[in-house]
């Protein structure tokens, strides 16, 4: 472990610099810890439970009244069967210098089990991206932006390359819809892959400076 | 202006950050081990010195102190590496907190994984392993050990049945228990009619160890 005695010997640039390194190391740690805990909240499932906040429900660009009611809806009948393990690798993330905004994308191989109306589950292989923009609040990092993007969404045994399911929602959605929702840059066996989202640049917070702005995701399209 | 609680705050997270990074490290190592079946180096990132270090592995129960983990670790591993046997664990989704003091850390990470199990008079058998790792560290001897290690099964099934139609997998049979085993805290494994409860749940931000808190990823209450 460091010792006070070490901190001493550094100047006060020294100081300033390795602070402001330390912080964005940190920063890294803090939001990898926010996205596992999101994965955790996500597989879980109980609408309306109390939960840690995760989002950034105060920044003035999150429209927090449609989270809520978002979070309200209930997509399956019975929560029996059903299971959303988004596993998260390949993080690829650059906080800005204030340590107080981070961008950030995973790629995820992930399992489901879904029974809509208490039928016997389907199991789903699911592959897909996890993309977003997060914001130091309160002294707490928030998610502030990013949805789930599906790359496959498949019954398993009928494979990635004959099967996509649509995400499941109340009313359901057509397969159009659904290409327009989260499945926008989905697989598909007769397309060229969309190369959607970008990772963030290590200059991404220079070039992008605003937390709002996610042309960053869509730089290479 | 450089003061004092700006350099102790610095000191904090460096230390932090030095503890996350050995923390991923031998983790890694000791999964690596389990995958290779390296029974005496899978037991060489255990803190052995400590009275109650312990394993909990689904329904197997609970394997404390030195001796119980070995002894589990072997019942678990087998001693026996056969042809065609494969052990593939991966270690994803980490959350992870060091204690403010420093001395303890608790970590949490979801773990895919696949197997090739051996059969008689039949070809070995693809499984699919999928669960979740929630440990305690401890740093002893100038080292991150692991102080408690319970696994979660998520999935355990065969690879062409996938896990809604084979369940035959996520009990133990109904064989006598591990006579070192106590008995497991949590089993909740993915069933078409089980429910999924965050469990175990990620760690959250503390000070300093606490025993009333040793359970903190079976915890339900999601507010924190």
């Amino acid at each position: 472990m460091f010792t006070m005695e070490e901190i001493e010997l550094l100047s006060d640039e020294e100081f300033i610099e390795a602070e402001k390194q330390i912080e964005k190391l940190y920063a890294v740690w803090q939001v990898k810890n926010l996205r596992g805990r999101a994965a955790v909240f996500h597989d879980d499932q109980h609408i309306n439970q109390p939960r840690k906040e995760l989002k950034a429900m105060e920044h003035p660009s999150f429209d927090a009244e449609a989270e809520i009611a978002f979070r309200m809806k209930p997509v399956v009948d019975s929560l029996e069967g059903n299971m959303l393990i988004h596993p998260l690798t390949t993080p690829v993330i650059e906080v800005d210098e204030t340590c107080t905004k981070a961008r950030g994308t995973w790629w995820s191989v992930g399992i489901e089990g879904l029974s809509k109306f208490r039928e016997k589950p389907m199991a789903i292989v699911s592959l897909g991206m996890v993309p977003g923009t997060h914001v130091k609040m309160n002294g707490e990092w928030r998610i502030l932006s990013g949805n789930w993007q599906r790359t496959t969404k498949n019954e398993y045994h009928a494979g990635w390359i004959n099967d996509m399911q649509v995400t499941n929602t109340r009313p359901p959605l057509s397969k159009e819809e659904d290409r327009n929702f989260l499945g926008k840059y989905a697989y598909m066996k007769d397309e060229v892959r969309k190369p959607v989202p970008a990772p963030p640049e290590k200059d991404t917070w220079n070039s992008s400076p605003e937390e709002t702005d996610v042309s960053w995701l869509y730089k290479n399209l | 202006m450089i003061d004092e609680e700006r350099k102790q705050n610095l000191l904090l997270k460096i230390n932090q950050l030095s503890a996350y990074q050995e923390i991923e490290n031998n983790m890694g190592r000791l999964i690596a081990a389990v995958n290779f079946r390296r029974i005496d180096d899978v037991l060489k990132y255990f803190a052995l010195e400590m009275d109650d270090v312990s394993l909990e592995y689904a329904d197997e129960g609970v394997f404390e102190g030195a001796e119980a983990l070995r002894a589990g670790i072997e019942y678990l591993l087998g001693t026996e590496i056969r042809a065609g046997e494969m052990i593939d664990l991966q270690l994803t989704t980490p959350v992870i907190e060091v204690a403010a003091d420093c001395r303890t850390a608790r970590a949490l990470w979801w773990s895919p994984g696949a197997l090739s199990v051996l059969r008689e008079n039949d070809e070995p058998q693809a499984r699919w392993m999928w669960g979740d790792f929630a440990v305690d560290f401890i740093y002893i001897n100038d080292e991150w050990k692991v102080w408690h290690l319970h696994y979660f099964t998520v999935i355990h099934c065969d690879y062409h049945e996938g896990w809604v139609d084979d369940t035959s997998l996520i009990n133990r049979l109904n064989t006598p228990m591990h006579e070192r085993a106590k008995p497991s805290t949590w089993h909740n494994p993915y069933h078409p009619k089980a429910i999924r409860y965050g469990i175990p749940a990620a760690p959250y931000p503390y000070d300093t160890w606490r025993e009333e808190e040793r359970y903190w990823m079976l915890r339900n209450d999601k507010t924190r």
